[in-house]
């Protein structure tokens, strides 16, 4: 299983240079390295596999194989394969194909390694690609969306490094493990990196922008998975110890909060899913022990989301609200809607129940208020007023795509099926209703314009240092000996 | 101690820059020197036990810890392709924005 998963992760990385070499073949190499993550993905969930081991000598790079990562490389894979299906008709260079599995692999390693320095090389490396993905157009407005990705991704980058330095020399190590050891400043600097490279809390603010003004193949890459390579080792910093876990369970509900609060305010509907990923991040981390499953049926629903929303005539809310869209495009979304709610029949419905049950005490009404607040702006896609244009053909790759999403997020039913007890479908129906209730009328009537003034570039970068203060309060809080 | 007061400085005095420098080029740099600073600090933690080379010898010395040192190389070549990708774009950026005010660039892009 060992060479298996070198194998698995060397094949992408040779096939992103073979695509170079052999343009023509881009897409079908592009789909081979995705197709083979899928397989070796399941290969891991079905057979529960549970897998450490260490390449090279005492200080070398450290991996872990186990279902947590599984349900993440899963997500990656048919992720890249729907983004692969979708983009097949379209004039894409071999160049695109190739940055793509290069990302499928780097992300791949990012989920499976378990020491900073490794985890800094994958994250450093997927911000690059990311970042020549978003500016594939060379429009000025991509190149500058790109940019600025990139900058605030180097900056904190640096961070992170100082921070793991930090673990090393308290540990002689940089393991993830080394946290519980170091000075409050390490977990403060290396917290910083990850929450920003995540898209978590107030430090997520750089996220609308850049996933709305993407292309949606893109959009819905950075949305599906990328973002997801920072969260997962969150994931594992929380089972370090139990006051790790606190904060990140507390950063989960704060963002989650922010993240509904502007999505129902929103009025663009890319941004609109940009900010509902916000929120769904913070659903992830509210209940790290299961955010697996989680991340699975939101990154499904969230491509889903964005890859449709490439062919809505306008991204304006109000305005499609009052022309209406072409019914062809509104099954998938609808239906893509329909899962985020939570709605029985579709996995998320399970991924949801299970991070409820895993909730502490003092989460469980926030974190069913955010599921309502889901529910509220969700309506908004799932009312929008539809018919069938014979003349309009909907493109046959998106339908395939999506076709595959879709069913995925069906199938994957069978992971946790123990959900399906009158109590957990009476209390999802619940929250349906209120949802609609407050929908059609509270959220119909009211015109609020949010500014877009934290969203600029210096005040996010402002925002680290606000960051910063907060993770030490947090902290000191978490350690302090008067509680 | 007194070293890593310094190198305090030298990380802040590139943070502020990035957060007070109007000009992208002037931002750049600053984040250069960000850079600087921590790849300083890694040398600076290397150091601590003794600053020989690593290399074996008849005589037993106190040699500097060569793992940060090799992981501050990887991060170096890192921070240095990234810093050509961000060259790059500026010079597209200038054709539109010869000023290159970050403030310009956002009012006209977004």
């Amino acid at each position: 299983m060992i060479n298996l998963t070198i194998v698995w992760i060397a094949i992408p990385l040779l096939l992103g240079f073979i695509i170079s070499l052999t343009p023509k073949l881009g897409k079908y190499l592009a789909l081979f390295g995705s197709l083979i993550s899928v397989i070796y993905s399941l290969q891991i969930l079905f057979n529960n596999i549970n897998l450490s081991f260490q390449l090279l000598d005492n200080f070398g790079v450290t991996f872990r194989v186990d279902s947590l990562s599984g349900y993440f490389i899963l997500t990656n894979a048919i992720v890249t394969t729907a983004v692969i299906i979708y983009c097949w008709q379209q004039e894409k260079t071999a160049f695109f194909y190739g940055q793509i599995i290069l990302l499928h692999t780097s992300l791949n390693s990012a989920f499976i390694t378990t020491d900073f320095i490794t985890l800094y090389v994958a994250l450093e490396v997927i911000g690059m690609i990311a970042f020549t993905l978003i500016v594939y157009p060379r429009t000025d407005r991509s190149l500058w969306i790109g940019l600025r990705y990139l900058f605030i991704s180097s900056i904190v980058m640096l961070f992170y490094l100082g921070g793991s330095i930090l673990v090393y020399k308290a540990n002689n190590s940089f393991y993830f493990e080394g946290l519980k050891n170091s000075p409050p400043e390490a977990f403060v600097l290396i917290f910083l990196g990850l929450l920003v490279k995540g898209g978590i809390f107030i430090s997520g603010l750089w996220l609308p922008l850049t996933h709305a003004e993407s292309e949606s193949p893109v959009s819905a890459l950075l949305s599906g998975i990328v973002v997801k390579a920072s969260i997962l080792p969150l994931i594992r910093c929380a089972e370090i110890s139990e006051d790790i876990d606190f904060i990140i369970r507390l950063l989960g509900v704060g963002t989650a909060i922010l993240g509904v609060f502007y999505a129902l305010l929103e009025k663009d509907i890319k941004r609109m899913f940009a900010f509902s990923t916000i929120s769904q991040l913070g659903f992830i981390l509210a209940s790290p022990s299961v955010g697996g499953f989680y991340a699975l049926t939101h990154g499904l629903a969230k491509c889903t989301l964005f890859l449709t929303a490439g062919y809505l005539p306008t991204r304006n809310l109000s305005e499609l609200k009052k022309n209406g869209i072409n019914t062809s495009i509104w099954i998938p979304l609808s239906l893509a809607s329909i899962s985020m709610i939570g709605f029985p029949f579709f996995s998320s419905f399970e991924a949801k129940v299970l991070t409820i049950d895993n909730l502490l005490s003092w989460q469980v009404i926030p974190m069913n208020i955010v599921a309502i607040g889901t529910t509220i702006y969700f309506f908004q896609l799932i009312l929008l007023p539809h018919k069938s244009e014979k003349d309009r053909k909907i493109s046959f790759n998106l339908l395939l795509a999506v076709t595959l999403l879709i069913f995925m997020l069906l199938s994957t039913n069978i992971i946790y099926y123990e959900a399906y007890i009158l109590i957990n479908i009476i209390k999802a129906l619940i929250i349906v209703l209120l949802g609609f209730l407050f929908y059609r009328f509270i959220l119909r009537k009211i015109v609020i314009n949010v500014p877009r003034i934290l969203e600029e570039f210096d005040n996010i970068v402002g925002f680290l240092t606000l960051m910063c203060i907060l993770l030490y309060g947090v902290l000191l809080m978490v350690n302090s000996p008067l509680l | 101690m007194v070293l890593e007061v310094f190198i305090l400085l030298t990380i802040m005095c590139g943070f502020f820059g990035v957060i007070f420098k109007e000009n992208l080029i002037m931002k750049t740099i600053s984040m250069d020197i960000m850079s600087t600073g921590v790849a300083t600090y890694f040398v600076l933690v290397a150091s601590r036990h003794g600053l020989f080379t690593p290399i074996l010898t008849e005589k037993i010395v106190n040699y500097a810890d060569p793992v940060p040192q090799a992981v501050i190389l990887t991060a170096i070549v890192i921070g240095f392709s990234t810093l050509a990708l961000i060259l790059v774009t500026i010079m597209k950026l200038a054709k539109n924005n010869p000023t290159l005010e970050t403030r310009e660039i956002e009012k006209n892009n977004t």
